[in-house]
Order: C-alpha cells, then sequence, then structure tokens
C-alpha cells in the first residue's frame, strides 16, 4: 500500500469539496498525469459512517465502464484510513469554457462537445446506469478537447420495475420538469432533458433556466414551452407535487436561439420536450441530420481551450510539434479548409 | 462422479425447521460459515434478498483471502452486511446493525446502550469495511445468479406443462437453493449462470419432473440451450456441493 502512495507523486492540490480533496499527480511508473482525489472519512469523534457512499458509487460504477467519452478510473487505494480513487487527469470543464469570454464557441465546436456527451450518456444508458447529475461543470475536458462525463456519485443502475428514487437529484437548474413534480420512477430521459439546457448553454453562454427555486425553475421552463397539458403529457396531474402554473404562452426556440440553424434547433427541441416518454433518447438523437450535416464537428486539437491552459501549452512550443510541423510542410500540402 | 444425485436422501432427511443457533458455541472450522449469521441478521433487518447475497459473496471473498482464525467471524459478518448495504443501495443502518447482530449473538439481550461498548463496536465495523474493501482490492460489485435463474426460469414456465409448473413450486425451490448455496464458499468458483442452472436442475430432480420434448444425452441436457459451457460432470458437481450445504448444518441441542 506504501508503494501506491509513492506511485502517485504529487504535483499540485487542485479542489477540495464536500466529501473529497483532489490533487494533480504525476504516476511515476507510466509518466502519466493523473487526478487524485483523497476520500475524506469521518474523524473519530464524529458519527462514523465508514465508506461515503457517494465514493463506493463512483468505485463500483466506474470499474465496470469503458468509454472514451467517459472519466476513467485508473486506481483505488487505500492508505491508513484514507480511500483515493485516481482518475484520469482532465485539464477544465465545459463551465469553464462557457464562462470564457475568450473563446469563441461555433457550430462546429458546440457540435463537438454535444457529440461527445451524448456519445458517452449512449454508453451509460445502454448499460442501464443514469448518471443524474449531468451539468457543465461534470462535463470534463482536456488538452486534447477530449470530452468525458464526470462524477459519477449520484449515478445509479435504473430498469428495476419497483424502485423508488429519489427526485432530489440533478442540479436544479438542469433538473427535468417531471423531477419538479415529484417524480419517484424516471429513466434516461432525465439526463436527455440535462442534456438539453447543456445544450442550450452553449448557444446561450448564460444557463437557459436559471431556477432560484423549484417553482421558480417550473416557471421558468413553463414561460418558454408553455404550461403541460394532460394532452401532452399524460399522467401529469397524478405526480406527488404536481400544481397548476398561471397560463403562459410558448415562444418559438428561434426567437431565443436566434443564431441557430434549424438542425441545431430540431434537436434542441427533441431533447427539452416536457412530457418524458416523448423526448428523445442518445441513439435517436445521434441519427438526427445536425451530427451529419456540416460544418463537421471540431476535430478535438482544433477545440478552443481557456486562456489558462492555452497560455501553459504555448509556453512549451516543444521542438517535436516544430519538427512535426515541418516534416508535415515537407510532403504534405497544406490541407485546404472550403 | 455419481451417476445419479440421492434425491431420496434430501427428501427424507427430518422436517426442517429453524432452529436458533447459539453462535457462540459453534465452530466454524467444520465448514459451517457466518453465512448463517448473516442470514439471520439481514433478514431481521429487512434487508433485501441481493443484498444479504452480496454481504455473503463479500464475506466468502474475504476469508478466501485471509487466515480466517485472525479474524472475529461475527464483526465480518457484520460488516459485510454494512458494505453490501451501501453496494447494492439498500442501506442499512449501522446503528440497527449493532443492534440486532448484539441481540442474534446474546439472545434475549437487551438492546446495547449507547456507550463504550457500542462505540468500539461501530468504530470496529467501520474500520473491517475498510478492511474488506482493501482485502477485495475495491472491487465490490458482484455477479450473482438470480438474475440468469429468473430468465431461465422464465422460460420453463412455457417449457412445462402448465399443470407441473402450477402445482410444483418449482421456481421457489430453485430460489432456495441458490440462497442456501450462499452458504458455501465453493459459490465463489463457479459462473453465475452455471450456478442458476444447478438450483432449477436440482429442484427439476427433486420434484421428478422431465422436460418434454427432448431427451438428456451425452451432448445435451436442457440447459444447453441456455449455457453452452457447462460440462455434464460439473453439473453434477455443482448439484453436489448445493446438496452438501445441508449436511454441515450443526446440529442443535
Amino acid at each position: 500500500m506504501i508503494n501506491k502512495l509513492k506511485r502517485y507523486e504529487k504535483i499540485e492540490f487542485l479542489g477540495e469539496g464536500q466529501f473529497a480533496t483532489v490533487y494533480k499527480a504525476k504516476d511515476i511508473e507510466t509518466d502519466n498525469i493523473v487526478a487524485v482525489k483523497k476520500i475524506k472519512i469521518g474523524s473519530r469523534q464524529e458519527a462514523q459512517d465508514g465508506i461515503n457512499r457517494t465514493a463506493l458509487r463512483e468505485i463500483k460504477l466506474l470499474q465496470e465502464l469503458h468509454h472514451k467519452n467517459l472519466i476513467g478510473l485508473l486506481d483505488v487505494f487505500g492508505h491508513m484510513s484514507n480511500v483515493s480513487l485516481v482518475f484520469d487527469f482532465m485539464d477544465t470543464d465545459l463551465e469553464v469554457i462557457i464562462k470564457d469570454n475568450t473563446i469563441i464557441l461555433t457550430t462546429a465546436n458546440i457540435k463537438s462537445y454535444i457529440l461527445q456527451t451524448i456519445q458517452g450518456l449512449e454508453y451509460l444508458h445502454l448499460n442501464w446506469m443514469l448518471h443524474r447529475d449531468l451539468k457543465p461543470n461534470n462535463l470534463l475536458v482536456n488538452a486534447a478537447g477530449v470530452l468525458k462525463i464526470g462524477d459519477f456519485g449520484l449515478a445509479k443502475l435504473f430498469g428495476s420495475p419497483n424502485r423508488i428514487n429519489t427526485h432530489q437529484v440533478v442540479t436544479r437548474w438542469y433538473r427535468a420538469p417531471e423531477l419538479l413534480f415529484g417524480a419517484k420512477q424516471y429513466s434516461t430521459c432525465i439526463d436527455m432533458w440535462a442534456v438539453g439546457c447543456i445544450l442550450a448553454e452553449l448557444l446561450l453562454r448564460v444557463p437557459l433556466f436559471p431556477g432560484e427555486s423549484d417553482l421558480d425553475q417550473l416557471t421558468k421552463i413553463f414561460s418558454v414551452f408553455g404550461n403541460p397539458t394532460e394532452e401532452n403529457w399524460p399522467g401529469l396531474k397524478s405526480l406527488s407535487d404536481f400544481i397548476e402554473f398561471k397560463p403562459f404562452t410558448p415562444i418559438p426556440l428561434k426567437n431565443i436561439f436566434t443564431a441557430a440553424g434549424d438542425d441545431l434547433l430540431d434537436l434542441l427541441e427533441g431533447l427539452l420536450v416536457l412530457n418524458p416518454i416523448k423526448r428523445k433518447e442518445c441513439t435517436e438523437c445521434l441519427q438526427m441530420p445536425f451530427f451529419s450535416n456540416k460544418p463537421a464537428p471540431t476535430l478535438g486539437t482544433k477545440l478552443p481551450l481557456p486562456q489558462n491552459i492555452r497560455k501553459t501549452k504555448e509556453e512549451k512550443p516543444s521542438l517535436k510539434r516544430k519538427l512535426l510541423d515541418s516534416a508535415e510542410g515537407g510532403t504534405l500540402s497544406k490541407r485546404l479548409f472550403f | 462422479m455419481k451417476d445419479v444425485i440421492d434425491v431420496m436422501e434430501l427428501q427424507n432427511t427430518k422436517q426442517r425447521r429453524n432452529p436458533l443457533l447459539d453462535y457462540k458455541k459453534l465452530d466454524f472450522n467444520k465448514g459451517f460459515t457466518p453465512a448463517r449469521f448473516i442470514f439471520e441478521c439481514g433478514i431481521k433487518l429487512h434487508g433485501q434478498p441481493l443484498t444479504l447475497a452480496t454481504a455473503s459473496i463479500l464475506m466468502h471473498r474475504f476469508f478466501k483471502e485471509v487466515d480466517p482464525s485472525q479474524y472475529d467471524p461475527f464483526l465480518i459478518a457484520a460488516s459485510s452486511l454494512y458494505l453490501a448495504g451501501k453496494v447494492k443501495d439498500d442501506p442499512l443502518k449501522i446503528r440497527d446493525i449493532i443492534n440486532v447482530a448484539h441481540n442474534t449473538l446474546h439472545r434475549g439481550s437487551s438492546p446495547l446502550e449507547i456507550g463504550e461498548e457500542y462505540w468500539n463496536m461501530r468504530d470496529a465495523i467501520v474500520q473491517a469495511e475498510l478492511l474488506i474493501m482493501r482485502v477485495l482490492k475495491f472491487e465490490v460489485s458482484i455477479s450473482h445468479p438470480h438474475k440468469y435463474m429468473l430468465h431461465y426460469l422464465k422460460s420453463l414456465e412455457g417449457w412445462l406443462e402448465k399443470e407441473q409448473w402450477y402445482n410444483l413450486p418449482i421456481a421457489k425451490v430453485s430460489a432456495a437453493f441458490l440462497q442456501d448455496f450462499h452458504h458455501d464458499p465453493s459459490i465463489l468458483e463457479y459462473t453465475p449462470q452455471h450456478i442458476a442452472i444447478c438450483c432449477i436442475s436440482l429442484a427439476l430432480q427433486f420434484y421428478g419432473v422431465q422436460l418434454p420434448l427432448i431427451e438428456d444425452g451425452d451432448d445435451e441436457s436442457w440447459f444447453t440451450v441456455f449455457v453452452k459451457d457447462l460440462q455434464k460432470d460439473q453439473h453434477w458437481e455443482i448439484m453436489e456441493k448445493i446438496m452438501d450445504v445441508y449436511n454441515v448444518e450443526p446440529e442443535t441441542s
């Protein structure tokens, strides 16, 4: 166990959450940069509950999941009364990218991010797993432009017919209307709603529905889509927390997302459907014209990076890169862009 | 390898009741495992069957890796239950586990006062939980035979004659064999699919049910439609192991 502790050489402190501290570290066996998440275990004085359930979920689920768009759990080790999880190191996340005003998010960039998100999520859903906490902050991006879904602390298996789930999941702004109405049985549709909100946020650069309370959240949603009815959402009124809202007139999405193309709006409309049954699944989304139409999604290496990461990258214009460039220039003509 | 499973013996054994065991007097060296303690406590705690199965598998896997004489079987059993509750999202409260375990070991005693002894136990369970996780290299997801059994039984429902299916408790008995097999560490040696088949097979034998439209040949059995890689001799071996579980049950005074 001591070996494990030495294997990951601490580089810098990255952050601290409620249950864990995260460090950037170097794996001295492979020379890879990794993120080590050290789970806090309650001190003796506190009520001891042993290993944190959130951490256990991450360990249990991520050990079985392997996809290029899901964060990889590389190792788990224990030292003293601590448990540490070793993850792929990710430079930034979508929240930082969205908030960075120096970054321009073109349709091709947005397509790349959302494509990677849906591909990772499709794999997750095909393995009967819900993420239950999708938001820009949990969509991690590395310097090579690869997006990986992270934070599986709320993830859960779905599909057991009589399983009761809590509706207190997903950060409010990305929470689907059925959850806000208190649905206890739900499925992949709650993740799809969150993807819709994220796509909208990539376009607007601010959250689409920044509700201040659960009721305000629903008000903001209905002020765009209009009120749901028993006709377009059968069973709506039997949800435990259902209440009637004052009537709203729906606004066409075209008026909110003035710069978005029709194919993008189609995708958005497929995701942000009030009735969860009518919401599109990952596989359906991937077959929509938006993903096959031009422009093609930006290649990972061409995706914009936030300033701080861009800087560190430029600081060391490696010799290798220059050599490659000249080699390319020498033998191949530069690719043409239309 | 025997050619016949002695189902008569199984049928003739004395009427079984669930005697209250005095666990402290048990000798765990003779093949009897703390699984019984896990199941008794787990049922009292209203744990889901899969949670209890998980707990017993975690316990067997732990004792496979360590020298069993070095650890208190009841502490490991209680910790396995606690961990299984978390693994299966079927949370069991640590205080309930302590009270139930304490009362099961010291039958008739009053609940533990919140005091030094209680806090020590709590501390021990939490420490043991982490120890189990580390010994098992944090691999705590378990693939259970239950789901396979469910699908196989569902197919058999249409294969057997209606009358037989409804008059004989094949499904119930198969499930009972499966749960009881969790008392034996040899459950770790076989795939979940094979275990599910053998529990069903044993139940079919027990009631003398012959599946219609198929003849058991040398290279084909009823289960070949479900699993391709279960050899006949292994099939017998597993069934015998399941039956052996009932032989290590301690005599109660």
